[in-house]
């Protein structure tokens, strides 16, 4: 189809949940390259940002992409596979951590995900981003603003 | 080279003012959306996505185009740089991994810092994966966009962190892998420092008989190799040794090494008396056990360096040996020596160990007609304790099973596993060729012995490596395949039986045929495991995977690059490896020394860690969490005559893995070009009602 031929954009599609992932260079935004080189499908409210070590985000950075309007968030690192010596440790400790800001929040604490996620882990990928928009479609997005 | 300060007597800094910041450059983002011929614009509206972005504030320009890789896309970009003044650039295109480099060369070449560029994947993260779905893929596009600008305006020039490199590397492992590297590196013009914990050079090949895929003998390959070692002046050896302390980063390592003493002289010439003097007997690791060998020893006569070792482990200091000693020639009381090296760089190349059954599996440590491919190996080699004569209980082995897969491919709740939990997963890549070959030795050698070869799956998967199955198949080896759930048992046979054991194969070559093979010797071809580096893993802060054989950054991007710059990986240090694949990465390890190295000074990624001073209370949280030694330190400042303790990244020992960011309260540290305000900004795009998709334009 030529480009002046294809349709345009013309919702917001602002009432749609929306995923952020967080995919680390050594991890699962190059996963996220492997889907698309197969050219496999998965719902486009999913926003992949590049990250060099998940380890950077503390539990308020979470807390606060829920606020801001992210309905669920997938963080995908390396696991031990991560080139940073105590990253994924680190990782997985402020995510417990932002686990217990969600109880307080009353937050279902699935719509925050830590996963394994390597380079060519094309189905695990898929998979986890089907989770995640099950998970979704059966508790809804998230209101705004979130309860104190 | 970074500032070091004194740790035993930290300077007072005086901290003035912080500096006035430099009159905030106004960004004027140019945006350019990639078509990538229809990669991109055959799903996306590339179009609508540009002109969605134009009136976003900061954005100067914003263009599609058919392709922004090719050189009228790229002087787009440069133009555009020159002539209106642009000073950030935000590309969506394909993978970052395939352009990034090329984008930010052509920012760099017109006059622009290349880190005030930032890529967004809208190919293989949207076009390609979102292609019943234009619509929605087009509006992830622009948010995806926007969130490029948001970075955009907080981006900030950056500099490669550039420190002076020693022109000296040090290689750990004298196997091929490393003799390779060391060549390599040496031939290039940079001094190298071979360090080899045994005494002996050459490693696992030393063992070996006849190698595939060449049919040469493993000795007179390992002979060339070592010879040209030794004529090449820049290369110091030191046998026996072993890497105890490290210190420093890239281009300046200190690295400290101990020494064990040979405690004989090179030209003792009653070798042969001495070590039929000594009385200590002990299993031969060079013959994997198959025989025994003294406290004074040599693998095997042509090793390098020449001549005997006292083995100080199994040493009883009896002094039988110094009955034959003239001049000192053996020296019982020699002590280990320690000494420092500095180097730029180091290559791993520390090797693997053959797979040890768990006693009783498939009957190994139980009977003794269970073998595994090494001790094979050992047999059929012209040294080894039978003389190259393939003989068992003293007699010619008439009918042998050789069994694929002891060690590898294993499966969780089949297998047992290792102390550490997990089994070996991964295939060891080598033994089904090294199986197949040693059983057309075999062959050749005795062509009336019946050879069973029971295997799982056959991956012969070099070039000339089918070859070694097909001449097998033509021998007549018979071939049997069992799955992993039926295990083939291994058991005596009767007393009195002419052959003296069995195996069990249930044969899915015939359909699940159960089939007792009759047969004197039983072969495990056992896979690969890494040699335990655990010294060098903490000494040098590299990771192991799960399978813990040691971990690249990348396996397709960066190969033989670990994590921490100016430590490269070379052969089968790093997972299961033939000899070719070994010295294939031990020349690409080399190379990668080379570059770092040559130019006498290194150049590393800008993403490292940024105290903001004004920020910092000093009170160390994330100089305790660092996993980097040195990274991070606190030091003594004073302002107004108070001194008070502020954080100080030394930036070549920091990898930008993070852990200080997030353990900040005060958000007093960030790592450059990755900062969290950023990600916030990022958010906060993505997450915004956006009213620009109603009314633009097609
Ligand atoms: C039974 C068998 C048969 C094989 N046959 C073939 C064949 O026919 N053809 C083929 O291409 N390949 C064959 N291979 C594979 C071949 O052996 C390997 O590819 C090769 O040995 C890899 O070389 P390397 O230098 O990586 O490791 P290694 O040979 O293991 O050498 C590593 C060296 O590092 C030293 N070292 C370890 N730790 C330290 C430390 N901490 N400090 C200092 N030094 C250290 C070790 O002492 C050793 O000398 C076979 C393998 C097996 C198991």
């Amino acid at each position: 189809m030529a480009e002046g031929e294809l349709p345009m954009a013309t919702s917001t599609n602002n009432n749609r949940p929306k995923i952020l992932i967080l995919g680390t260079l050594s991890g699962g935004y190059r996963g996220a390259d492997s889907v698309g080189q197969e050219h496999l499908e998965y719902p486009p409210n999913t926003y992949i940002l590049p990250v060099m070590s998940a380890a950077i985000f503390p539990e308020t950075f979470y807390m606060r992409a829920f606020e801001r309007g992210f309905d669920g968030i997938i963080v995908m690192f390396s696991g031990t596979d991560c080139p940073y010596k105590g990253a994924p440790e680190r990782t997985a400790e402020i995510i417990n951590k932002t686990y217990e800001l969600m109880k307080e929040r009353k937050l279902d604490l699935n719509r925050l995900r830590l996963a394994a996620i390597c380079t060519v882990c094309v189905r695990p990928f898929i998979e986890e981003v089907h989770k995640m928009e099950q998970l979704l479609d059966e508790i809804g997005k998230l209101p705004h603003p979130l309860p104190p | 080279m970074p500032e070091q300060s004194d740790k035993s007597n930290p300077p007072e800094k005086e901290l003035g003012l912080a500096p006035d910041p430099s009159p905030e450059e106004e960004p004027r983002i140019g945006v350019y959306v990639c078509n990538c011929g229809g990669n991109i614009g055959d799903v996306v509206n590339c179009k609508q996505v540009a002109e969605a972005l134009r009136n976003i504030p900061n954005v100067v320009t914003s263009h599609s185009n058919m392709f922004m890789c090719s050189d009228p896309g790229q002087k787009l970009i440069t133009d555009d740089i020159k002539e209106k003044g642009i000073n950030r650039v935000v590309i969506g295109a394909c993978s970052i991994f395939l352009h990034e480099q090329t984008f930010r060369q052509a920012v760099e070449r017109a006059g622009l810092n290349p880190y005030l560029y930032y890529h967004v994947g809208l190919r293989e993260q949207d076009s390609w994966v979102h292609y019943n779905h234009p619509e929605d893929a087009t509006e992830k596009a622009i948010r995806l966009m926007l969130a490029g600008v948001a970075k955009a305006r907080k981006m900030e020039p950056l500099e490669p962190v550039r420190l002076q490199a020693e022109k000296h590397a040090l290689v750990i492992g004298g196997g091929v892998a490393g003799l390779r590297t060391a060549l390599d590196i040496a031939r290039s013009g940079l001094k190298v420092t071979l360090v080899e914990k045994s005494h002996f050079l050459g490693g696992r090949v030393a063992q070996w008989e006849r190698v595939f895929p060449t049919g040469e003998t493993a000795r007179t390959l390992l002979q060339r190799l070592l010879e040209q070692v030794q004529a090449e002046p820049d290369i110091t050896i030191h046998t026996g040794a072993k890497v105890v302390k490290t210190k420093g980063y890239v281009g300046n390592f200190q690295i400290h090494i101990r020494q064990q003493p040979r405690g004989i002289k090179a030209d003792f010439d009653a070798v042969d008396q001495a070590i039929a003097a000594c009385p200590v007997e002990i299993p031969d690791e060079f013959n994997y056990g198959l025989k025994t060998r003294k406290a004074i020893y040599q693998p095997y006569s042509g090793c390098y360096p020449a001549g005997p070792v006292v083995d100080w482990e199994h040493c009883t200091h009896c002094e039988k040996c110094l009955e034959f000693s003239h001049n000192h020639d053996i020296n019982l009381d020699d002590t280990p020596i320690e000494f420092d090296i500095n180097v730029g760089a180091v290559a791993v190349a520390t090797g693997f160990r053959p797979y040890e059954p768990f006693p009783g599996e498939m009957g190994y440590g139980k009977f003794p007609e269970v073998i595994t491919l090494p001790q094979l190996e050992r047999l059929l080699a012209a040294d080894g304790p039978t003389g190259g004569k393939l003989e068992w209980n003293g007699r010619s082995v008439r009918s042998l099973a050789m069994i694929h897969c002891v060690g590898s491919r294993q499966v969780d709740d089949v297998h047992q596993p290792q102390p550490d939990g997990q089994v070996n997963n991964y295939c060891s890549r080598v033994c089904c060729t090294a199986t197949l070959n040693a059983a057309n030795i075999i062959h050749e050698r005795l062509p009336e012995t019946r050879i069973y070869d029971v295997y799982t799956d056959i991956r012969t998967y070099g070039r000339g490596h089918e070859d070694y199955y097909t001449l097998a198949s033509k021998n007549g080896v018979t071939f049997l395949r069992y799955f992993v759930e039926d295990i083939p048992e291994v058991y005596p046979a009767e007393k009195g039986s002419y052959y003296s054991m069995l195996v069990k194969v249930k044969d899915q070559l015939t359909w699940g045929e159960e089939i007792e093979l009759p047969v004197d010797l039983v072969v495990l071809a056992v896979g690969m495991m890494p040699n335990p580096v655990d010294d060098l893993i903490g000494l040098f802060n590299i990771t192991p995977g799960n399978d813990r054989f040691l971990l690249e950054v990348h396996p397709k991007l960066s190969p033989v690059e670990t994590s921490v710059v100016g430590i490269v990986l070379a052969g089968t240090a790093q997972g299961p490896m033939n000899i070719q694949e070994s010295c294939t990465a031990a020349a690409a390890a080399a190379s990668k020394v080379v570059v770092l190295l040559g130019r006498g000074q290194v150049e590393m990624e800008p993403y490292v860690a940024q105290i903001d001073i004004e920020r910092c209370q000093g009170n160390g949280d994330c100089v305790r969490v660092c996993p980097q030694e040195d990274a991070i330190k606190l030091e003594t400042f004073s302002k107004n005559g108070t001194s008070f303790q502020r954080a100080v990244v030394t930036p070549a020992n920091c990898n930008g893995c993070g852990v200080c960011v997030s353990t900040c309260s005060h958000r007093a540290i960030d790592v450059l070009g990755w900062r969290l305000d950023d990600y916030e900004a990022m958010v906060d795009a993505i997450t915004a009602e956006i009213p620009v998709l109603e009314g633009v334009p097609a």
